[in-house]
């Protein structure tokens, strides 16, 4: 399906350089407001931009309504990670995690209400923060990237409690088990590491790369995503995308998909997977593929499903990643459209 | 009755035998030979009327005896047969008669027939005798015909009438007494006079000619001698420049300058007294100068009474040489076409010289009934430059000054009140023409203080001074700029062809002080080549690879990795920063769709060009980007992470300093250099 080439705009020197921006945005992270209806997204230029899910699913929606309500520049590097809690979003990439009040947020000018740096132990270079985690239960933050440490914050006090090692490499995901509050991490070392919060120690290691049937050299041994839903867990990035049987530790479906995955999530009795190549996979737990639904970025870094209660009107699954834009896809079966920076 | 017929018979017969002894007695001088019966003779003897009347008797006889015979015969007795003998004998005579009369009846015929053919011939004869005599007298009658048509060839020759010759001719050549009675004598005296005549002329002709030739030779020499005199002129005039320049007063050059000012149409003039002025006030390296033929100009505004008279009866002609000619539809076409883009005779030139003595050459031309502006570039050098290849369009005097302001190609009349005007004439678009008629920029409309709004077409457009004013600074800055940035990309191409990223020592801080990967090829493009790339299509999408563009290639290699770069170079370089994108030949093909560090090699020269711009104005650019690029592939190959499974050393080991190999949700490497402590880092 070629579309045929646009007609060149008399460009100047200011419009060149932001087409140019444009072309080599990545959108890092999302996050949904409390109410459902705003997202956020994170890019690695270290802007927000904030898009009105209702305006754009409305049934008046025009070219502007996909377009940011506002943007602005959160942080100095990219915005690796974005979570919200039931008022503020936080987001964090360069070594700092701020928080933005999500009342305040679409008024211009916004400004954090706070930062906070955990402790890193090298000053030569600020490690980067890959991933944020909210525990509800202990009202407590875990941030992990660089330091190859987990760090965890008391959102009410702002303190560092706690500092889990264990990695050897940089962390790149996080993933908490509900039941017994449990921390899986996941890094670049290769390595799955469960966490318990109670007793701050490492329960249980999995090394991902060391079983023959999942592991492909070629791509390395880093582990991109996680996802677990209590005795399950599902993995992927360099090795292949499996399926764990966390008390046993024995993977137990394999998902033949080639491409390194970076971002997985469990959704009703699916796995939803996606990475490089601009498909999210949609797979049954037996390791079936059930659907691939292509969108419009080249490889995609990240999913988030609107299930916010207070708009059922908005639940959708936004995609994004190589590029300046979000894929909306109201039904899973197809990219209803795409919002853009 | 009967008796005496048989008597007459015998007598008859003997004497039929015998009278022809006797005839032939009686002719025997023609017979004495031998004496034989002739009937032929004859022939010519008897009646043939009693011959038949003797036929007739004789038939009847026989009838009468063949009667007898039948009553003997039925009757019977002895007296019957002696009679019947007898009658049967005269019977056996007459059939004898009947046998000669025979004869003679077929001789007549033959001789008759004899005769008739003898006449017949003769007949035939004669009649013979008659064509041949006839046909002759036929020949002879057109001999005649033709011998009195013949004309001679001198009754076409006009000679003079009858009154005239016996005035003029001398009487030794009309010899009055002998032409008058003999017309034939007098054509001949005629003739003679005719050719006298034409001797006295021919002579006379040639003496003229020679006394032509002899003027002419004179005329000549009066022409040398005043064409001589211009020179002596000419120098009178340069030495009174120094008494001039002595005095502070260059009238001459100022007042000649302002003389055919006058002349030039209003735009021009509007362009020329801004640009002196500018070059007056502000810049010294501008000068203009005019140029064209100030007669031309004169002559497109003759009076109109005059013109209008000779206008009308030149009209009435050349309608009627038209109608008899008859030109095609083309030519009609092709003069109104010509006619429309006509240019004043008077243009402009300005002269930029650059701090490198190289000059921009602008000729600004003024096309009437257009009423738009147009220039030609040309650029030369102090020194002689030798193109690389690749350079080819950087100095044309195509697309030097395109794009000097963002999206003014040039190949579009400015005028919308242009596209009626073509409309009629069958033009399609100004494009076809512009490397005649020079460029018809906006820039170069404002100069000459020509504003064209956007929507309607107005009537007239009146040059306006304000306008002029105030873009000249800035314009004539942009192509001080643009001259001079051609001619850095022109010189550094050279050193690019031959495989050299010429960066200069103010620039080498950006870079490691070991850069293994090398330029191996760098080449011009066509754009529709350039669009055909398979990992082009983001930029093409983004309409940033127009046509007023120029493309190139470069091909940077390290050992068996190979990596290809397509580069979109924008007129307003070095203000727009060229753009470039990687296609990576390395165990598979990698380009921005499939691999994230290469997305980001080309975030760092495309996005962050600004740290590589160099000192200013800026136009290390593009030799800094290469040279970045030559960094990037050295870092991404080195720091590609070893992989278990092969068998063998890595391609290439690690030589740069790094803090970290990867970071980030993406695994970038680290592509910034930190300078002076001279590791890598991300950003």
């Amino acid at each position: 399906m070629e579309r045929p080439a646009p007609v060149a705009v008399p460009l100047g020197q200011a419009e060149v350089f932001q087409a140019l921006q444009r072309l080599h945005m990545t959108v890092f992270s999302q996050s949904v407001s409390p109410c459902g209806k705003f997202l956020a997204a994170g890019n690695n230029y270290g802007q927000i931009a904030i898009f009105s899910l209702s305006a754009a699913l409305s049934s008046e929606a025009k070219e502007e309504s996909k377009k940011p309500v506002v943007t602005f520049q959160a942080h100095d590097g990219p915005v690796y990670s974005m979570v919200s809690t039931d008022r503020h979003l936080l987001s964090a990439g360069d070594g700092e995690v701020k928080a933005w009040l999500w009342a305040e947020i679409l008024k211009k000018g916004c400004k954090e209400m706070w930062r906070r740096q955990p402790p890193y132990r090298t000053s030569l270079e600020v490690p980067e923060i890959n991933a944020l985690l909210l525990v509800p239960k202990e009202n407590s933050l875990i941030l992990a990237g660089g330091d190859c440490q987990l760090h965890t914050m008391d959102l009410e006090t702002g303190t560092f409690t706690r500092a889990l090692r264990g990695h050897t490499d940089y962390i790149h995901c996080l993933a908490l088990r509900e039941r017994s509050p449990e921390v899986l991490s996941g890094g670049e070392d290769g390595a799955v590491r469960l966490w318990d919060l109670r007793t701050a120690k490492e329960a249980q290691t999995i090394e991902v790369y060391k079983h023959e049937e999942c592991s492909r050299p070629h791509n390395g041994r880093w582990i991109g995503c996680l996802a677990t839903d209590s005795d399950w867990m599902v993995c992927g990035g360099g090795p292949a995308l499996t399926l764990w049987h966390l008390r046993s530790s024995t993977p137990t479906t394999i998902f033949p998909i080639r491409a390194p995955q970076k971002h997985v999530t469990f959704y009703q009795d699916l796995i939803l997977s996606a990475g490089q190549g601009h498909c999210i996979n949609h797979w049954q737990l037996s390791g079936e593929l059930k659907a691939q639904v292509p969108g419009s970025s080249p490889g995609l870094l990240s999913l988030s499903l609107n299930q916010q209660p207070a708009a059922p009107e908005c639940k959708v699954l936004t995609a994004a990643g190589n590029s300046c834009r979000v894929d909306v896809f109201t039904n899973l079966g197809y990219r209803a459209f795409s919002l853009s920076f | 009755m009967s008796s005496e017929s048989s008597k007459k018979r015998k007598p008859k017969v003997i004497r039929s035998d015998g009278a022809p002894a006797e005839g032939k007695r009686n002719r025997s001088d023609t017979e004495q030979e031998g004496k034989y019966y002739s009937e032929e003779a004859e022939v010519d003897l008897r009646d043939p009327g009693r011959d038949y009347e003797l036929y007739k008797y004789t038939c009847q006889e026989l009838q009468r005896l063949m009667a007898e015979i039948q009553d003997l015969k039925s009757r019977g007795g002895k007296d019957v047969a002696i009679e019947i003998e007898e009658r049967r004998i005269q019977s056996c005579v007459h059939f004898m008669t009947l046998k000669k009369l025979n004869r003679l009846a077929h001789i007549r015929l033959k001789k008759g027939r004899d005769q008739t053919h003898e006449a017949k011939q003769k007949v035939d004869a004669y009649h013979l005798q008659l064509q041949n005599l006839l046909y002759e007298v036929m020949h002879l009658q057109k001999e005649i015909t033709k011998c009195l048509e013949f004309k001679s060839k001198h009754e076409e020759i006009d000679l003079v009438s009858l009154e005239e010759f016996y005035k003029e001719a001398p009487p030794d050549i009309s010899k009055a007494e002998v032409t008058m009675g003999d017309p034939h004598q007098q054509t001949l005296a005629r003739l003679d006079w005719e050719l006298e005549q034409r001797k006295r002329l021919a002579e006379k002709y040639r003496e003229c000619l020679s006394n032509k030739e002899k003027i002419l030779k004179e005329i000549e020499v009066k022409k040398e001698y005043l064409s001589s005199l211009q020179p002596r002129l000419n120098s009178i005039m340069q030495a009174s420049l120094p008494v001039q320049e002595y005095l502070f007063m260059p009238f001459d050059q100022a007042h000649k300058q302002y003389e055919t000012a006058r002349h030039l149409p209003p735009p021009l003039y509007v362009l020329f007294v801004q640009a002196t002025a500018y070059g007056q006030a502000c810049d010294k390296t501008l000068s203009v100068a005019i140029e064209g033929s100030v007669d031309e100009a004169k002559a497109l505004f003759k009076p109109p009474d005059d013109s209008q008279d000779d206008e009308s009866d030149s009209d009435a002609e050349e309608e009627q040489t038209t109608k008899r000619r008859r030109p095609t539809l083309g030519v009609q076409l092709d003069d109104k076409r010509k006619e429309m883009l006509k240019r004043h005779p008077l243009s402009v030139m300005v002269d930029l010289k650059c701090k490198d003595e190289s000059v921009l050459h602008l000729t600004f031309y003024y096309l009437m009934n257009l009423n738009i502006l147009t220039v030609k570039a040309k650029v030369t050098t102090a020194t002689e430059l030798i193109t690389p290849i690749s350079a080819g369009d950087l100095l044309s005097p195509d697309s030097v000054l395109s794009c000097l302001y963002p999206g003014d190609h040039g190949k579009k009349t400015p005028n919308p009140a242009n596209q009626y005007q073509f409309d009629k004439v069958g033009i399609l678009t100004l494009r076809d023409y512009v490397l005649d008629l020079g460029h018809p920029y906006l820039w170069v409309q404002k100069l000459g203080g020509l504003h064209f709004p956007k929507e309607q077409p107005q009537h007239t457009v009146i040059a306006d001074h304000s306008l002029s004013a105030s873009h000249m600074e800035t314009t004539m800055k942009l192509l001080k700029t643009r001259v001079q940035s051609r001619l850095a990309l022109h010189k550094q191409f050279a050193s690019l062809e031959h495989g050299i990223v010429p960066v200069t020592s103010d620039c080498q801080y950006l870079f490691p002080a070991k850069v293994v990967s090398r330029l191996v090829k760098w080449v011009t493009v066509a754009h529709e080549d350039y669009m055909e790339l398979h990992f082009t299509k983001d930029i093409v999408e983004a309409g940033l690879a127009g046509d007023t563009n120029l493309y190139y290639m470069a091909l940077i290699e390290r050992g068996t990795a190979k990596l290809q770069a397509a580069v979109v170079l924008n007129p307003g370089y070095s203000s727009i920063p060229p753009i470039f994108q990687l296609c990576l030949n390395w165990k598979g093909e990698k380009t921005n769709s499939n691999d994230d560090n290469i997305r980001a090699m080309e975030s760092e020269v495309n996005v962050c060009y600004k740290e590589l711009c160099g000192p200013r104005p800026g136009h290390q650019l593009l030799t800094n980007q290469l040279q970045r690029l030559c960094v990037l592939l050295d870092v991404y190959l080195e720091t590609e992470s070893h992989d278990d499974s092969v068998e063998g050393p890595k391609e290439f080991p690690q030589e740069k300093m790094c803090l970290r190999l990867f970071r980030g949700p993406s695994r970038m490497k680290p592509f910034k250099y930190n300078h002076p402590q001279g590791f890598f880092s991300h950003r």
